[in-house]
């Protein structure tokens, strides 16, 4: 089952995907990633239809860097947000949708802030301090709740995502498999290893 | 060539809904239990004065909503039952035992049942005032108010703030009252159907409100209220009822 | 409208006007945000309010935004509360037959020479006009909130007594609501300001 999972911390937002690539009951590949760094300090993960993912998500990559270019300036990531949602809404209402999900984290360096943002296919948008997209959110919004904490370090904020993906892994019916896990602060994007899980007693 | 007959279904719907809300609030010593008397089935009103709220004892009153055709009925057969009671035992039944036996004789009828909402209030043994509230098949519980029927989305958020004082802080160093004065709650009963009139098709023409006094309680009060008349049954009876009736806009 | 829930109510006061949302985002019953405000400001004496689809609600505060902007520019003078509920109404109404999913209110005062009136509207997905003269109510806790609104709103409130009347409305409203909660923002408009404050309320 695809999920992925967002929290923003103390200068920096984490972001995780699944890697499952699965047709019907069938798993193809174990190691896709699912994720992009669309920009030195944008990182986003995508799930959804299969097809229209991988489509829309280099489209949005592409276009973002295209605007790099141009103006030799990173596009901050309120403003890609709201491009890429825009994208999206007006799909929505076209001849053949895109249907894709979203998880936006970026780190604003003109007022060194984190951002993160949870979008849906339907052009939903929503600045969160953590989210989730999948089935696993409904394990992880309320591991979330209760252990979030908007000031935590990066090992603090990985530890809070390991509990996350272990009480799905633990809870959910159908195994998840291994996550991408990328982080995305004033040194911009880079992946980084999950913790070892804690074992629950 | 004759023709051959198609076999054709035809759905038979055994039920109706007939409009209307009901109401009730428990006081300290005494329970209201109101509702409008607007009957209708669709955008056609069958009639303006059919009530909803019936006094079963002279310390128990029974208001029925939903398919007024099963709520006839059914209060029909709580007479009976209550009479039967009577005739066993000498005395009325009391108002929890009333309420569990509406619990037993709704969900009797588990697989098709009464559609309807019932609201009990009344005096228990102890003398304070209670409402019981049902659904269709006879979950309840007793509490402070209820409201239920077409316009009970409309009634029930401004119960919870005028009765429940919920969402109103209280000055500190003092509390909300536990139970209002009967003059106040009256008061927010006609309110809330003058209101639910306004905003709801299927509410209005009349409105019946029975008021259950416990024995011993000062009925001065009352006797200020205009047209307010005694429906207690027996002359030995210690619990009276009495109902007011209004008149509510008829568009 | 039961798939992101929420609701909005605005209500008229004695030269002030007060609107007035719920915080919530939801996937069907799965709340995502709780910081979800359905209230945008238009100008400095107008707020609209669009409860509905997110998606659409997001869409068109945006066309607002774009659309009152090129008024400004070709007309030279801010809109007033009345103009800017046909411009709502008619931007709906191009989309008969593939709607928003939103139903907005709308809250203002005219402009100070022609005496600061208060004006509200609400409209339908497709651009149905209304103009009460006492109050409106939208979103998922409409039955609700009429019933509320109905039993507290009296005329002439001033703007301390009107922000008491709305927040209760609201807050009780969608206390009895699945859909909206999670706490509230309300703006009370007068002639010489907004006021603008964040209720707490119940977290289920």
């Amino acid at each position: 089952m695809e999920c992925s999972f967002a929290l923003v911390g103390k200068g920096y937002v984490l972001v995780a995907a699944d890697t499952t690539a699965a047709r019907s009951i069938v798993k193809m590949k174990s190691d896709e990633d699912k994720t992009k760094v669309l920009s030195p300090h944008l990182v986003m993960t995508y799930s959804g239809e299969p097809g229209d993912t991988v489509q829309f998500a280099e489209y949005i990559e592409r276009n973002i860097r295209l605007q790099h270019m141009r103006n030799n300036h990173e596009l901050r990531p309120q403003s890609s947000a709201a491009w890429i949602r825009r994208t999206l809404a007006d799909s929505l209402r076209s001849r053949h949708p895109y249907s894709v999900n979203l998880l936006l984290g970026g780190y604003d360096e003109a007022t060194s802030t984190p951002h993160l943002y949870w979008i849906d296919y339907l052009g939903t948008i929503a600045s969160v301090p953590y989210a989730a997209h999948g089935y696993g959110s409904y394990f992880a919004l309320s591991t979330l709740d209760r252990y979030h904490n908007p000031a935590a370090s990066l090992e603090e904020g990985l530890r809070t995502l390991r509990r996350c993906i272990d009480e799905v892994a633990n809870r959910m019916a159908i195994g998840v498999g291994k996550f991408k896990v990328r982080v995305v602060d004033k040194d911009g994007a880079r992946e980084v290893e999950l913790p070892p899980s804690v074992s629950v007693a | 060539m004759s023709p051959i007959s198609q076999p054709t279904s035809v759905a038979f719907n055994p039920y109706a809904e007939n409009g209307g809300t009901i109401l009730a609030i428990a006081g300290l010593d005494f329970a209201v239990v109101a509702g409008d008397t607007r009957q209708s089935e669709g955008y056609s009103i069958q009639t303006r004065y059919a009530p909803k709220v019936f006094r079963l004892t002279d310390k128990a009153t029974l208001a029925v909503n939903g398919f007024a055709a099963d709520g006839n009925i059914f209060v029909k057969t709580v007479k009976q039952r209550l009479e039967w009671y009577r005739h066993a035992h000498a005395k009325d039944m009391p108002l929890r035992a009333i309420a569990r036996l509406i619990q037993t004789m709704l969900y009797a009828k588990r697989f098709f049942p009464y559609y309807v909402y019932n609201i009990l209030g009344g005096i228990e043994e102890d003398g304070s005032g209670a409402v019981y509230s049902f659904d269709p098949v006879g979950s309840y519980e007793r509490e402070a108010c209820r409201a239920a029927g077409a316009a009970s989305s409309l009634i029930q958020p401004f119960l919870d703030n005028q009765i429940y004082f919920k969402n109103q802080v209280a000055v500190s160093g003092t509390s909300h009252p536990k139970h209002l004065p009967i003059l106040d709650v009256l008061s927010l009963v006609t309110d809330s159907f003058t209101s639910a009139t306004e905003r709801h098709i299927e509410v209005g023409d009349g409105l019946e409100i029975y008021v259950i006094v416990a024995s011993g309680r000062s009925l001065t009060e009352l006797s200020s209220i205009a047209g307010i008349e005694e429906v207690t049954g027996s002359a030995s009876a210690t619990d009276r009822v009495f109902v007011i009736r209004r008149e509510l806009k008829k568009d | 409208m039961e798939l992101n829930g929420g609701s909005v109510v605005a209500m008229v006061g004695k030269n002030c006007v007060a609107i007035a949302s719920d915080l919530r985002l939801g996937n069907q019953a799965l709340t995502i945000a709780t910081n979800f405000e359905k209230t945008f400001p238009i100008t400095d004496r107008i707020i609209i309010g669009l409860p509905g689809l997110a998606t659409d609600v997001i869409t068109l505060k945006e066309r607002f935004r774009y659309r009152v902007n090129m008024y400004t520019i070709k007309e030279g003078r801010e809109i007033e509360p009345e103009t800017f509920a046909h411009l709502v109404s008619s931007t709906l109404y191009e989309r008969r037959f593939g709607p928003f999913f939103v139903e907005p209110v709308i809250a203002g005062l005219t402009k100070p020479s022609e005496g600061s009136v208060p004006f509200i509207a609400g409209t339908d997905l497709i651009g149905c006009l209304t103009l009460p003269k006492d109050f409106v109510v939208s979103g998922t806790a409409s039955d609700k909130l009429f019933g509320m609104a109905e039993s507290l709103w009296e005329p002439d409130l001033g703007p301390e007594e009107l922000f008491e009347t709305i927040s209760q409305t609201l807050m009780n409203a969608v206390d009895r609501d699945a859909f909206s909660g999670w706490g509230a923002v309300v703006h009370v408009i007068t002639p010489d300001k907004v006021i603008t404050r964040t209720l707490k309320g119940r977290m289920d």
